[in-house]
This record gives structure tokens, sequence and C-alpha cells, in this order.
């Protein structure tokens, strides 16, 4: 176990090495100058050489690398370029928002997926399964930022229901965060749920038909306690795998709903940095991105080998 | 596209019902090829209802209208402040958040006049032009506590001077020296004479800084900055909001009235109308003009525009080889060479109905730099050539060009600005120009126009209260900002004596010579002016907008006869 543990550990280092270099490369890739971004339109050329200078432009690519990394390393990510603000502390601020709408549209796209999924499955051929696959099909297709702006017109603004936009700590007032946050999570966990529903709806299939229910059933056992007990549970080891795939499909999503909602998450940073050329902004946030990835990726693997040890079996191998 | 106009006044004709089945296939089949002639881009623009004028409301005082005191505003900001930093700050709404934290030597009033806000009085200029006085305010204090006087005064201008990277050099002009000779008095001394340093003092470069903080923060001033103002900052999430709360040191703390103000950064027009509605915010700016009508409609909110100082123009690469402020290099294109084929391209814009069709008649048509309700205003500046198509063509001819003449205009992605180009290539398809339309990120634009890659370009201008700030930087000879690349030495020298002369109508004379000279070259062909339309809730009072965009929070307050907002 041990020794799988340090494989993943430096497998996950060189990958983190490799993505720096892609995010540092891929950010300077993109068309425009930062400087020129900063200092705007009638910018005066001394002013755009003292910029350039600063933000450390007017050295060779290694050179910016190597000094990105160097201070990366000790956990200094720069300043914004255009707020002036470190980036560290950016993040800081943004990153737990994201992760609060991510999980909050994950618990919802769960539950809605799980009960859709169990009703199409139960209710094989007749109006429930028609009606859960038809809000599949529908909540499949609909974009989200489309969706997303229907409930701010017809849900914040015409009926008051829920706010428009904003967003609370949960810190500061635990009942007013999760208010200001349940349009945005369900309008991000809308897709995520026809995904789940659909998963938990074929292998519910698949354990329903199967020879252990058939068993449990021929023992008297009560429907729901058949459904439940034995269909849906060994299901879910399936829909789980879905889940911590839709992950990274959350985070995409959140550029767009962070948007629209005003939350102020890392996905609305991205954006804005993009738009911004705001060089150590966007490299901290995609390189932070890629990171959680990874520690994702590898708690995933590790849990694995906890719950199977043949895996243990095969990381020797590798 | 349709290009017609689709106003919330039009009326359709009352027609006869159309019968289904054929009929409504037919009606399939002509939308379809209708939906296909208007992407090929060649739907003429039909002729629409113009004329409809919008008249300046740009807020009124507070006054005697019964106000509560107290109260939390939340304005929707439609982009993101840079650095709250006077010296270095470039973006158009760190103004906004400025103005409430951060007063000025000079302000603008509603008419648009310069009036004195931490000077005592309008500057004296000497004879000679090269020295410049004025009187400032004593006895008043920074938020933090520290005195403000001349010598503060004279901190903040010898920064702006020689910070390296400095964004109010430019506006300074030929300024060498400052002088404090007492604490009530600052003494500015210029190599040559430069009548718009009154006007920079009235915009970002008449911001005065803590001195005490500078030394404190230097370089990340904007991160906590410090100044003179009926609020004070209190905190900033990058990409979120900035707070500020009422500073009780101000010196006229008695006109102000609300205890805080956060500025919410909003940029989707979408959201800030939806939340403008909503009441989640009591005020939101830059509403677009698609929104404006149907907010205007409703009762609990009030829309207040004002004209702009700025303009939307078309850059024509006549020089711009190797990038702006190098020397020009002739360029091998019939716009380039040809003042009669850009002369052409002037001709054939119908600004009129272009202002009419995509922004339902909310913005002006403009044909020089100079905004027609300033002072420097005159016939000749805010004369428009005619459209004329047949003239436009007639001169093609003339400068032996195939017609249609194929050009490439690059703009920026959004959405008014893709809708505009369509409507513009449909207008100068009839005067003969084959127009394709290159969309562009914004950044990536400001590169494209810096380096000289373009053959027309469009992109608008905030715009100065000086004209100085509106013409020298884009049009002088080798200027930081020419990206055209035009170099004319008849139009340096008008430019220059405009820049030295401290007599109104004489500038304001030769601004309408200099705009015969672009209008006869045509190195910018400027297009339109924008109206601020600025939406608050009808709880406040005491919201305004003046003509320089930015709008003003700091007197506002809760009208005491309506009910509270929200965060009331």
């Amino acid at each position: 176990m041990g020794r799988y543990l340090f494989h993943r550990l430096w497998q996950s280092a060189v990958t983190l090495a490799l993505a720096s270099v892609v995010v540092f490369a891929g950010v300077r890739a993109l068309p425009g100058d930062p400087a020129l971004a900063m200092a705007g339109e009638e910018a005066d050329p001394e002013a755009l050489a003292a910029l350039r200078a600063q933000l450390g432009l007017d050295r060779p690519l290694p050179v910016q690398y190597l000094k990105f990394l160097a201070q990366a390393l000790t956990g200094d990510l720069g300043r914004s370029t255009r707020t002036g603000i470190p980036v560290t502390q950016m993040i800081g601020t943004t990153l737990p928002v994201t992760v609060q709408l991510a999980v909050y549209a994950m618990i919802i796209a769960v539950l809605a997926g799980t009960a859709g999924g169990v009703l199409a499955s139960v209710y094989r051929g007749r109006w429930p399964e028609w009606l859960a696959n038809g809000f599949a099909l529908a909540a499949l297709s609909v974009p989200t930022f489309w969706l997303g702006i229907l409930a701010v017109v017809y849900l914040a603004v015409q009926l008051g229901w829920f706010p428009a936009s904003g967003y609370v700590s949960p810190l500061r007032d635990p009942l007013r965060a999760v208010y200001y946050l349940t349009l945005p999570a369900t309008i991000l966990g809308i897709a995520h749920a026809a995904v789940v529903q659909r998963q938990t709806r074929s292998s519910m299939v698949d354990a329903l038909a199967s020879d252990y229910v058939r068993t449990a059933r021929a023992k008297g056992l009560g429907r729901a306690a058949v459904v439940f007990r034995y269909g849906l549970r060994n299901s879910l080891i399936v829909v789980t795998t879905v889940v911590g795939l839709q992950l990274g499909g959350l985070i995409a999503g959140a550029v767009v709903t962070e948007r629209i909602f005003g939350l102020p998450g890392i996905g609305k940073l991205t954006l804005d940095s993009v738009f911004t050329r705001d060089y150590p902004v966007l490299q901290a946030v995609v390189l932070v991105i890629t990171g959680s990835y990874i520690v994702i990726n590898l708690l995933v693997d590790v849990l694995y080998t906890v719950i199977d040890p043949r895996i243990r079996v095969s990381g020797r191998t590798l | 596209m349709d290009l017609r106009h689709r106003s919330q006044h039009s009326h359709p004709s009352p027609r006869p019902r159309p019968r289904r089945g054929s009929n409504a296939l037919a009606a399939a089949v002509a939308a379809v090829l209708v939906g296909a002639a208007a992407l090929a881009g060649c739907v003429p623009i039909q002729p629409v209802a113009t004329g409809v004028t919008h008249s300046d409301d740009l807020g009124t005082p507070v006054g005697d209208q019964p106000v509560r005191q107290g109260g939390h505003l939340v304005m929707g900001l439609s982009a993101e402040p840079d650095r709250l930093d006077p010296t270095t700050s470039t973006s158009l709404y760190t103004r906004y958040v400025m103005s409430s934290i951060c007063e000025k030597l000079y302000d603008l009033d509603a008419t648009g006049s310069i009036v004195p806000q931490l000077a005592t009085g309008l500057p004296t200029i000497s004879p000679d032009g090269l020295t410049v006085t004025f009187g400032v305010r004593t006895g008043i204090r920074f938020a933090d506590g520290t005195p403000f006087d001349a010598p503060a005064v004279r901190a903040s201008l010898q920064r702006h001077l020689s910070l390296k990277t400095s964004a109010r050099r430019t506006e300074m002009g030929p300024l060498t020296s400052i002088d404090a000779p007492d604490a009530g008095r600052v003494v500015l001394h210029f190599k040559q004479p430069f009548a718009p340093i009154t006007a920079a003092l009235a915009d970002r470069a008449g911001m005065i800084m803590s001195p005490a903080a500078l030394v404190a923060e230097g370089a990340n001033f904007g991160d906590h900055p410090v100044c003179v103002g009926p609020f004070k900052f209190a905190g900033r999430v990058a990409q979120t909001s900035i707070d500020l709360v009422r500073d009780p040191l101000y010196y006229d703390a008695g006109q102000v009235h609300l205890d805080a103000i956060t500025y919410r950064i909003m940029p989707d027009t979408v959201a800030r109308a939806a939340n403008l509605r909503s009441g989640d915010i009591q005020v939101a700016n830059e509403i677009s003009t698609q929104d404006v009508d149907a907010l205007a409609r409703d009762r609990h909110l009030h829309v207040l525009q004002s004209g702009s100082l700025g303009y939307w123009a078309v850059t024509i690469n006549i020089g711009n080889a190797d990038g702006a402020g190098t020397p020009p290099k002739p360029i091998d294109s019939p716009l380039a060479r040809d003042p009669r084929v850009r002369q052409a391209f002037a001709d054939t814009i119908d600004r009129t109905t272009l202002v009419a069709t995509v922004f339902n008649n909310w913005f002006e048509p403009a044909c020089s730099p100079i905004e027609p309700g300033t002072p420097y205003a005159s016939p000749a500046s805010t004369a428009c050539p005619p459209y004329d198509p047949a003239r436009s063509r007639a001169l093609l001819a003339e400068a032996g060009v195939p017609i249609p003449l194929k050009v490439a205009i690059q703009v920026t992605n959004t959405q008014d600005q893709l809708r505009y180009a369509q409507a513009l290539q449909a207008s100068v398809a009839e005067g003969g120009f084959d127009l394709t339309i290159v969309p562009v990120e914004y950044a990536t634009l400001l590169d494209v126009q810096k380096r000289g890659s373009f053959a027309l370009l469009l992109l608008g201008w905030s715009g100065r209260i000086d004209p100085y700030g509106n013409t020298s930087a884009f049009l002088a000879s080798r200027a930081a900002a020419n990206y055209g690349g035009y170099s004319s030495p008849e139009l340096d020298a008008l430019l220059t004596e405009a820049s030295r002369s401290t007599d109104t109508a004489a500038r304001a004379q030769l601004y309408g010579r200099a705009t015969q000279v672009i209008q006869r070259d045509n190195p910018i062909v400027y297009t339109y002016r924008l109206r601020v339309l600025t939406v608050h809730s009808t709880q406040l009072a005491g919201i305004e907008v003046y003509s320089d965009g930015v709008v003003r929070l700091a007197r506002a307050a809760f009208r005491a006869d309506l009910r509270t907002g929200p965060e009331g």
C-alpha cells in the first residue's frame, strides 16, 4: 500500500509539473497583450514599457516560467495585473463559492436523478418512465445559460421567489446562504440529474432483472425492500462512479451559471481573467483546477484500493 | 438578419390574417429565404421612422425631497474596475467608484461646465500661458485623518508625473514642475501653454491621494485608497464587489445620507436588468438599448440619460505598418492610398438609419470627435456630410477601383457591435463596398489595433471633457494612439494651436477647422455617439449622471415617503 501510494504521488507530481508547462504556454499563446489590455487605448509608450517590465513580460519565456514556478512553489501566485489584488486571496475567496455551488448542485442532481431513475425502472413502459425520460431528454438538451436566464426572469423577477443574483457566505447566515444558492445550484444540477437518472434507470433495470432480485422476490420480500435494498443499493456503485466523472462537468458548467447569477466563484474568475488577459490569475486558477482534479483522482484511486484489494496487486505491476 | 426597426412604439398596420396551409408553408419558405439572404449580407436597409429624439435627464439633487438618513445602496456595475489608483487606472468604471471616495480638484456640473471641488476657484493662467495657479481648500481632512493641503496636492500630481506606470502623463501635457508656496495655493509650470489641464484636473489626474497612505502603501495604494470623499473604501472582493462606507471626516458630511454603497460587478446586461426589476440592486449603468424601453415602462424604475463625450468610429489603416507611434509607412490598399476611396466609404454610411435600426434610436449619429453639447462645438465641427451612396460609387469609379471593393472590418464580438457591423455592411454595400466582418475579442482587438494588422477597425472611445483628449492622441502624427498611422502637418498645426489657446471660442473655431480636415482625409470615420443610460429605483433620490458618464451616488438617499429596498 505504501509503495502504491508513493508511486501514485510521484505520478501526480509529474502530471502537475507537465500541467504547469501547458498552462503557462497556453495562457501566453492567447492573442492580445496583457500590458496593453491594462494600459488601455491611449497608453503612452513609456508607461506601456514600464508595465511590461513590471509584469516581467520583457523577459524570455523560460525565465518567466521558472520565476512563476519558483514563486508558485512558495505559495506566492503573484498579483492580478488588473486589480493588483494578490491571486492567492482571489482564489481563497472564489474557490469556496464554486465548491459550495458544485456540492449543492451535485446533491440536487443525485437526489432528483436517483428518484427519477428508480421511478423509470420500476414503472417501465408506463407513464412515469415516459415522464422521467422526457425530463432527462429535455434537461440534457436545454443549454444551462438559457435555462438560467428563464429562471431569473420568471422565478426571481416575476414571482420573486428567489434572489436574481448574489451570494451570502454560510458563515454569515447559513439559511440565507442556502436560499441564495438554491436557484443557481438547481439550474446547474438539472443536466447532471438527467445523466444520473439515465444511469440509475439502466443499472436498476439490470439489477431488477438479476437472479438475486428474483430470489428476494420469491422469498416474499416486500416491493419497496426489493427495490431499495437490492436494486438501488447495487446500482449506486455505478452511480457513484458517474457522479465522480460529473464533477469536472460541474466546474465547467459553473462558469456559465456563475456569470448569470453573478456568483463570485472561480468559474467567473477564470472567464474574467481570460477577457482581461490577467496572466497571473489565469495561470493560477487553471493550475488550481488542474491540481484539484489530480488530487480528486488520487483520492478516488486510493479509495479503490481500500474497497478492492485486487487493485493493489495491479499497482505493483505498473 | 432583419434590419427593420422593431421599436416598441411602432404599430404594424392591420393585415388580413393568412390562411393556414399553403400560405403558412409559403411564409415559412419566404422566411428561410429571407434569413439566408440576410446571412449573405445582401438585405438592403429598410427605411425607418427616424428623428425620435431623447432629451437628457441627468437626475436632480436631493434638494427638499423627504429622505431617510442611512441605508445601503447597491449598484450593478457593468464591468470590473481596475486598480483603485488615480495614477494608474485606465478603466472608465474605476471613475464610478472613485467618484464616491476620491474628490477631484475640479468637477463637472450638470451643464458640463468645470467647477471647483477641492480647488477654491478656477485656475488663473499667466499671460504667457506657462504658469497656472489655483487655490485649494484648507482645514479639511483625508479619510485617514491627515490634513488636506497644497503639499498633498503637489505629492499627488508629482506621482502622476514620476510613477513609471502612470497613465496620467500625457493628460498632464508639458508640465515641468509643481509648487506649493503655501498651504492653500498650488502653482503649475509648463514648457508650453496647455489649455486642457483644467479638464484633466476634473478627471482622474485631479483626484488627490493622502500622502500618508501613499507612503504606507506605495505602488499598492489601489488596495486601500485613501482620499477626501463622502465615502471611504471598506473592502473589495475581486470580480465581485467593492464596498464603501460613509466617511464621518468628510467636510460636507451633512449632504451625505447613505450609510454604505456596494458596487456589485455584473457584466451581463440581462442580469443587470433582471436584478433592477427584482430589487436586488437599486442602480445599474450601461443599460442595453434592447432593454431600456421595457425598463422605462416599469413604474418602480427611472431612466437617466445624458449625451456622451465619446464616440464610436471606424479607423482606416493608412500608414500603421510597424505599430502605432512608429513612423508611418505607405500601405498598399485603395483605402490607404486614395482619399477618394475613404471619402466614398464615409459617404455611404447611413448613420441615422443605423442608430435607428440597431439601437432603437437611443444613440445618435456622429460625424466628428467634437461632442455637440460642449462649448467647443461649432457649426463646422458638428456638420454631418449627407448619406450619398450614388456619390460614393462615383468616387470609387473615379479612383479606378473595382466595384464592389472588398474590404474587411474588425469589430468586437459583442452582440451590439456585431449587429451594428451587419447593418453597416448592408449600408456600405449600397455605395459599392463589399464588407467582410471579422469579429475579434476585445483584448485581441486592442493588440490588432496597436500592431496595425487591420484595414478597417470599429471601436469606441469613452471620451474626455476637453476635446484635446478626443482628438490629438488619435490623430496627431505619431501619437501613441494614432492607430491608423495618419499624418497631416495641417491637422497637427491646428490641434497644437487648439491645445495652447486658452480662449474657448478660438478653440471651438480651431476644432471646427480640424474637423473639416478630418472629414476631407477621413483617417477616422466617426459613426455614432452613445447615450449614457442609467436606471435607478424610484425609491432613491439624488442620483445624477453628467456628460462624463459617471454615475454620482455619493449624495443619493432613500426617499422617506416610499417603502425601502431589501438592503435598506
